[in-house]
């Protein structure tokens, strides 16, 4: 079995066997379908892979469900199935985004992970990795558990939300960034405990990204006020200003 | 190693760049006729950014969307932010905020018991800043002298509704220079509002030579011009 999380030049047997997901579908779920297609290649369609923009949603709509919509063509051809979050998991767009795969004539399964009471513990959000390979080794871990011994460091900085789009805005913090919110929840297998995601260190200094046109927004802006930190919202890629933005609050907090 | 002499630095900003020269720097010599001000031997010059490109000059530090090019190394180039913050640390009392209005963003930072507490960047929309108004002015032939506060504003979401909602007045009979003042009145009305509603406010940027936005920003808090040069004097330190 291989995740594909990045660009990734697959060979013409791997192209006939992909599973597509987004967000965290149940585990349960994900453990049959590894063991049913073991040489299937796990396609996380919330990445940004650059595939073609079918202009099936509108201009304005979040970026990460018109990658889910875009990557969908893109692997079109070589689709055993798509595990796609319905639940309080992942949001309404997601929702909407299998309703609206399954018209297109996709192979969808919509699921709902919303147990959350087996949370594992948090090890890599609270780790001394950089910040960029704490979401990349949440979200790998989500298809292929990495267990690895990890150094636990105070947090100087925290950054709450979900994995960005653009994931180069990661490596502007420090490496002691902490991780709070959705991306948390899935490190504690728990992706729709809201109490989880709303929680922050409160003294923390913390950036609170949302991607554009997600309803997040919502929390982020309402945290960002709470526990006065700074609340961003980026629809792509980051601006040079916005990258300024967060560089002078790393400096100045 | 000594520490590099900051003699001469820029704040190029999208339309105008900021520059001060001192310690009897004159890389700036060829453009004297855009010195706007010497003050115990400190030059300040505001020059067309478009103007700068074509020169030569290296600063010793700059700041600003148009500043990469004139710089040596890319640690003589400083964040925007960082930079008003640093010239707006003399003027800080306890509470302090200080707003910059650019020609194409706006950006606030806030003190509290002295020390820096907050910022934020409205870096995306362009269309309700400074570069708006100067080319309505160029576009009705107008000098900002010419527009007077107006009690009445403009509700601008989006700049584009405000011009159309300026040349709808005026096909209807209203003086440009009216118009034109309503709609400053509603950007100051969104830059206090940006800058949730403070009851004091310093001012940078371009903007503190509009007199117009001047007042009507005063309809809704204190207003403390501190003129074109703070981001500039946060570079020399």
């Amino acid at each position: 079995m291989k995740f594909l999380q990045y660009n990734f030049l697959m060979s013409e047997n791997e192209k006939k066997s992909v599973i597509g997901f987004w967000g965290y579908p149940p585990p349960e779920l994900i453990k049959k379908y590894k063991k049913d297609y073991p040489l299937a290649v796990w396609v996380d369609l919330d990445i940004d892979f650059g595939a073609e923009d079918k202009r099936i949603l509108p201009d304005s709509y979040c970026k990460i469900v018109k990658n889910i919509i875009n990557n969908s063509f893109k692997y079109k051809e070589n689709l055993i199935t798509i595990l796609a979050p319905i639940g309080k998991d992942k949001c309404d767009s997601g929702w909407f985004a299998s309703e609206v795969l399954k018209d297109l004539g996709f192979p969808v399964i919509p699921t709902v992970f919303e147990d959350i009471a087996q949370k594992k513990e948090i090890k890599i959000s609270t780790s001394n990795l950089p910040l960029r390979q704490k979401f990349e080794m949440i979200t790998a871990n989500i298809v292929e558990e990495q267990q690895k011994p990890l150094k636990q460091i105070p947090p100087k900085f925290g950054f709450w939300g979900v994995p960005p789009n653009d994931l180069s805005i990661l490596e502007l913090f420090p490496d002691e960034t902490h991780v709070y919110g959705w991306t948390r929840c899935v490190e504690a297998g728990a992706p729709a405990d809201i109490e989880l995601e709303m929680f922050v260190d409160k003294d923390v200094p913390t950036v609170f990204y949302s991607q554009s046109f997600c309803s997040k927004s919502q929390l982020a802006k309402y945290l960002a006020d709470k526990y006065n930190g700074l609340y961003i919202d980026i629809d792509d890629v980051a601006t040079n200003s916005t990258r300024a933005k967060i560089e002078a609050f790393l400096r100045l907090r | 190693m000594s520490e590099k002499q900051i003699n001469t630095v820029l704040d190029a900003g999208t339309t105008w760049s900021k520059i001060v020269e001192r310690n009897g720097s004159d890389k700036m010599k060829p453009y004297l006729n855009y010195m706007v001000k010497e003050e115990n031997g400190v030059k300040y010059y505001i020059l067309p950014s478009s103007e700068l490109k074509k020169t030569n000059i290296i600063f010793d530090k700059a700041t600003g969307h148009m500043s990469l090019n004139l710089i040596n190394d890319k640690k003589d180039y400083e964040n925007e932010v960082i930079a008003l913050t640093n010239g707006f640390r003399k003027h800080v009392s306890e509470d302090s905020m200080v707003l910059d209005m650019g020609s194409r963003d706006s950006k606030w930072v806030l003190f509290k018991n002295g020390k820096f507490k907050d910022l934020d960047w409205n870096s995306s929309c362009s269309s309700s800043t400074g570069a708006t108004i100067e080319m309505l002015l160029k576009f009705y032939n107008l000098k900002s002298e010419n527009l007077q506060f107006n009690n009445e504003k403009y509700v601008i979401t989006c700049g584009i509704f405000g011009l159309e909602r300026i040349m709808d007045d005026i096909a209807k009979g209203e003086k440009s220079e009216e118009a034109i003042s309503k709609f400053i009145h509603g950007i100051a009305h969104n830059a206090w509002v940006f800058a949730k509603k403070p009851e004091k406010l310093y001012l940078s940027g371009g903007f503190c030579e509009n007199e117009c936005f001047v007042q009507s920003l005063k309809q809704y808090c204190e207003v403390i011009p501190l003129g074109r040069f703070l981001l500039c004097e946060g570079l020399l330190g």
